[in-house]
């Protein structure tokens, strides 16, 4: 599997014309608390979703059951035609297919900037080491921190290091990314950076699910919107109609609070 | 006074026709021989010995080993420990006009053997107490009513002859013992346990080649394992066993000296051996001649 | 008369053997306590639950009683009949000594945040992956100081198969104090400081151990 720097990531043979990302029904509880209900989502190949709402909407959940960190009580997931498998050998192969990007970067503290983007492809993909590096540092270069390949994470800013992040989920070659609030940890000057390199990967046709605050990036880059509260989806639109005229009032208080400034 | 030894008296008889009347229980169980129990006997000793305030009293304290079989041993159940070294107590105690049923046995064990007989807490030890002049120093010691010395226990099917086919096997005994110092310069492994009973049980299920200690201990779990056990090799050291007592009571030597010597004649010594010691096959030996007390 | 000066070459023989059994037991512990305490974290109930168990009967034993079970009861029914002295109180102190190990590094998993094993299974790793990879190599350097302890606890352990065989420290000291008993505080005292050097060695080990991976943060 070569991947140069000009091609789509992602670039595997679609498994099927049908959509890439399918929830149908899906359902999920925390004890008493319905947080999950009634979602239906289909997601096409290439598009960008974003997926807004006020805290406690349940949109970060719905991010994590699209790899199974978060198993679902009902309801249907399809990724690329296929069933979210249970746990074990078939899941950690699915889940090799879905990139994720997290809040906090979790990048693996005892490894170098290197081997966080090398260690997935070497012991998830079986590549050479070799290959691995050379791949990995052609995605530190495309994510602006080669010159960090050696250091160790604590040793890089806060954008520095989700931008790395996002180099160790692409370096897995994944059909789908999803990002659960990728900018939210971040000092402001550094959170421009880190949507550049997501905009960028827009533009390159990668198939998204970014769960954010960033209206900014939901207007240039998104396909859709889908507004979540209480966790249900309210809307779902195209950008440009969601930002001017949101059909709920929940929408609506929700632009109000986050536009005002 | 002359109440008192009347009362003791008239105890004794009491005690030796208890005795007759139910002393036939047999020779041949783990309970040990019968002994005479002497009939008046505090008149045989003069006032002011020790003999006569034990006689006087009508029991006596013995210390004796608690663990180890043919010598001294006592199982959960037992309500007296039984061996060689008690049936040599009860010989003694019998002289004094005791019977086996009023004499308190306590347990000793090699490291209070002599703080016991100096603070009094037992009148005699009958232990395995080998007799040495460091503890002549401190205790009073009569015997040797037994000479043993260190040999070695193995399997009955085992090749082991001569203290020569030591090298290079493994051998037991209890941690920090002479006789494990003195089987490793035979070129053995040394193989220290905390109890006896555990060595045996490693000769027994073949984990090591053999156990060695004093041969009487060794003749004693041989006697307990008869078809699967044996002593074998020439004493490779010499034991005499004494009885302990305290260096207060010098007049206790000749009378211990005394009764060992007229059981030895009598065949009661004999008679003790056989139902113990003798009990793993080995013939009864010579009893030793008794040193003379001092 | 031997004395332990004249025979210092069984002193060196002895504490040799105790060095050996605190090697093979703490690699026993090793890598018996990590099994033990992935199966502990692991999604497999009934490897929780069997961990679990050989943990809390482990523990909660004497290592008198675990020796006895391997010296003497074992034997009597069939174990490790010819294994040697020296594997048997391997054995001993090594299944004694693995439970403690687990629970250091229990705690050393608990301290690697949740995002790192999210994260390694986000990139598809499986369990067993995530546990070699990631969570236990970050797990290990937070459990340094209590596997120190462990180890120092497990190597002065090391002289309770003095009394099952094995001539070691503890039992070649017994031995001199038996045969000389008017120096016995020097006796003491040439043995004390052979166990001190052992202990300094493990907890100067554990003390490079942390700076080196300190500075790798």
């Amino acid at each position: 599997m070569t991947v140069t720097d000009d091609a789509p990531v992602g670039s595997d043979a679609p498994r099927s014309g049908g959509p890439l990302v399918e929830l149908a029904e899906v359902q999920k509880y925390y004890g008493g608390l319905h947080v999950l209900q009634d979602i239906d989502l289909t997601v096409a190949r290439g598009e960008v979703v974003v997926v807004i709402g006020p805290s406690g909407s349940g949109k970060s959940t719905l991010c994590r059951t699209i790899n199974r960190l978060e198993p679902i009580d009902a309801g249907r997931i399809l990724v690329d035609g296929m069933p979210l498998p249970q746990e074990g050998r078939a899941l950690a192969r699915h889940r090799a297919d879905v990139g994720m990007v997290f809040q906090s970067f979790n990048l693996f503290a005892h490894k170098t900037i290197l081997q966080n983007v090398t260690l997935g492809p070497i012991k998830v993909r079986g590549l050479a080491k070799g290959e691995a590096e050379t791949r990995a540092h052609e995605l530190l270069d495309r994510v602006g921190v080669a010159q960090q390949a050696d250091k160790y994470p604590a040793q890089l800013s806060g954008g520095q290091q989700q931008r790395v992040a996002i180099a160790r989920a692409l370096a897995m070659d994944p059909k789908v990314m999803l990002f659960d609030e990728p900018t939210s940890a971040l000092d402001p000057e550094m959170i421009k950076e880190v949507l550049d390199v997501m905009v960028d990967l827009a533009e390159r046709g990668m198939t998204m699910i970014v769960v954010t605050h960033e209206m900014g990036f939901a207007r240039t880059a998104a396909n859709r919107v889908v507004f979540m509260a209480d966790g249900r989806i309210l809307e779902t639109t195209d950008p440009e109609t969601f930002f001017t005229s949101p059909e709920s009032d929940r929408a609506k208080d929700f632009l109000g609070k986050i536009l005002k400034h | 006074m002359r109440l008192t030894r009347l009362k003791v008296a008239a105890a004794a008889v009491l005690v030796a026709s208890t005795l007759a009347a139910c002393g036939d229980a047999g020779d041949d169980d783990d309970k040990g021989l019968d002994v005479d129990v002497q009939d008046n006997a505090a008149e045989e000793f003069d006032t002011g010995t020790r003999m006569r305030e034990l006689a006087d009293a009508g029991s006596i304290t013995i210390g004796v080993k608690y663990d180890q079989p043919g010598i001294g041993f006592k199982g959960a159940t037992d309500d007296t420990p039984v061996g060689f070294d008690p049936e040599i107590g009860k010989i003694l105690a019998a002289d004094l006009g005791i019977a086996p049923e009023d004499i308190n046995w306590v347990e000793t064990i090699s490291a209070n053997r002599e703080a016991f007989l100096q603070k009094g807490e037992v009148d005699l030890v009958i232990a395995s107490y080998s007799i040495t002049d460091e503890r002549r120093q401190v205790v009073g010691q009569a015997g040797p009513y037994y000479v043993t010395g260190q040999q070695l226990l193995v399997k009955a099917d085992s090749d082991i002859e001569s203290i020569e086919d030591v090298k290079g096997t493994e051998v037991c005994s209890v941690t920090g013992s002479t006789s494990l110092a003195n089987i490793e310069a035979e070129g053995a492994t040394p193989r220290g346990f905390d109890t006896y009973s555990e060595c045996v049980d490693q000769v027994l299920n073949g984990t090591v080649d053999a156990m060695t200690t004093d041969g009487a201990i060794l003749l004693g779990y041989a006697a307990d394992h008869p078809d699967d056990l044996k002593v074998v090799v020439e004493p490779f050291s010499e034991e005499r066993y004494g009885v302990g007592y305290s260096i207060d009571h010098p007049e206790m030597c000749d009378w211990i000296t005394e009764t060992i010597e007229d059981a030895q004649e009598d065949g009661d010594w004999a008679a003790a051996f056989e139902v113990t010691l003798g009990k793993s096959g080995v013939e009864t030996p010579e009893p030793p001649a008794m040193d003379p007390c001092a | 008369m031997e004395n332990v000066f004249s025979d210092f070459d069984l002193v060196l023989k002895a504490f040799w053997l105790t060095i050996q059994l605190a090697l093979l037991s703490g690699l026993l512990a090793m890598v018996l306590g990590t099994l033990l305490a992935a199966m502990r974290v692991g999604p497999v109930a009934v490897l929780r639950g069997v961990a679990s168990t050989y943990v809390a009967l482990v523990r909660n034993t004497p290592l008198l009683v675990m020796c006895i079970f391997v010296f003497v009861a074992a034997p009597n029914l069939g174990l490790f009949v010819g294994t040697p002295f020296l594997l048997k109180g391997t054995i001993a102190v090594g299944l004694y000594t693995a439970p403690f190990v687990a629970e250091a590094i229990r705690s050393g998993v608990n301290a690697v945040p949740l995002g790192q094993a999210e994260a390694a299974r986000a990139i598809g790793m499986t369990f067993a992956q995530n546990m070699r990879h990631v969570v236990l190599p970050q797990a290990f350097r937070a459990s340094v100081p209590p596997l120190a302890s462990t180890l120092i606890a497990m190597t002065k352990n090391t002289s309770v198969v003095a009394v099952f065989g094995l001539m070691e420290a503890t039992a070649r000291m017994r031995d001199f104090v038996n045969k000389n008993s008017d120096d016995t505080i020097g006796i003491f005292i040439i043995f004390a400081i052979g166990y001190i050097l052992l202990v300094e060695l493990i907890s100067l080990a554990a003390y490079g151990l942390e700076r080196r991976w300190k500075a790798a943060r």
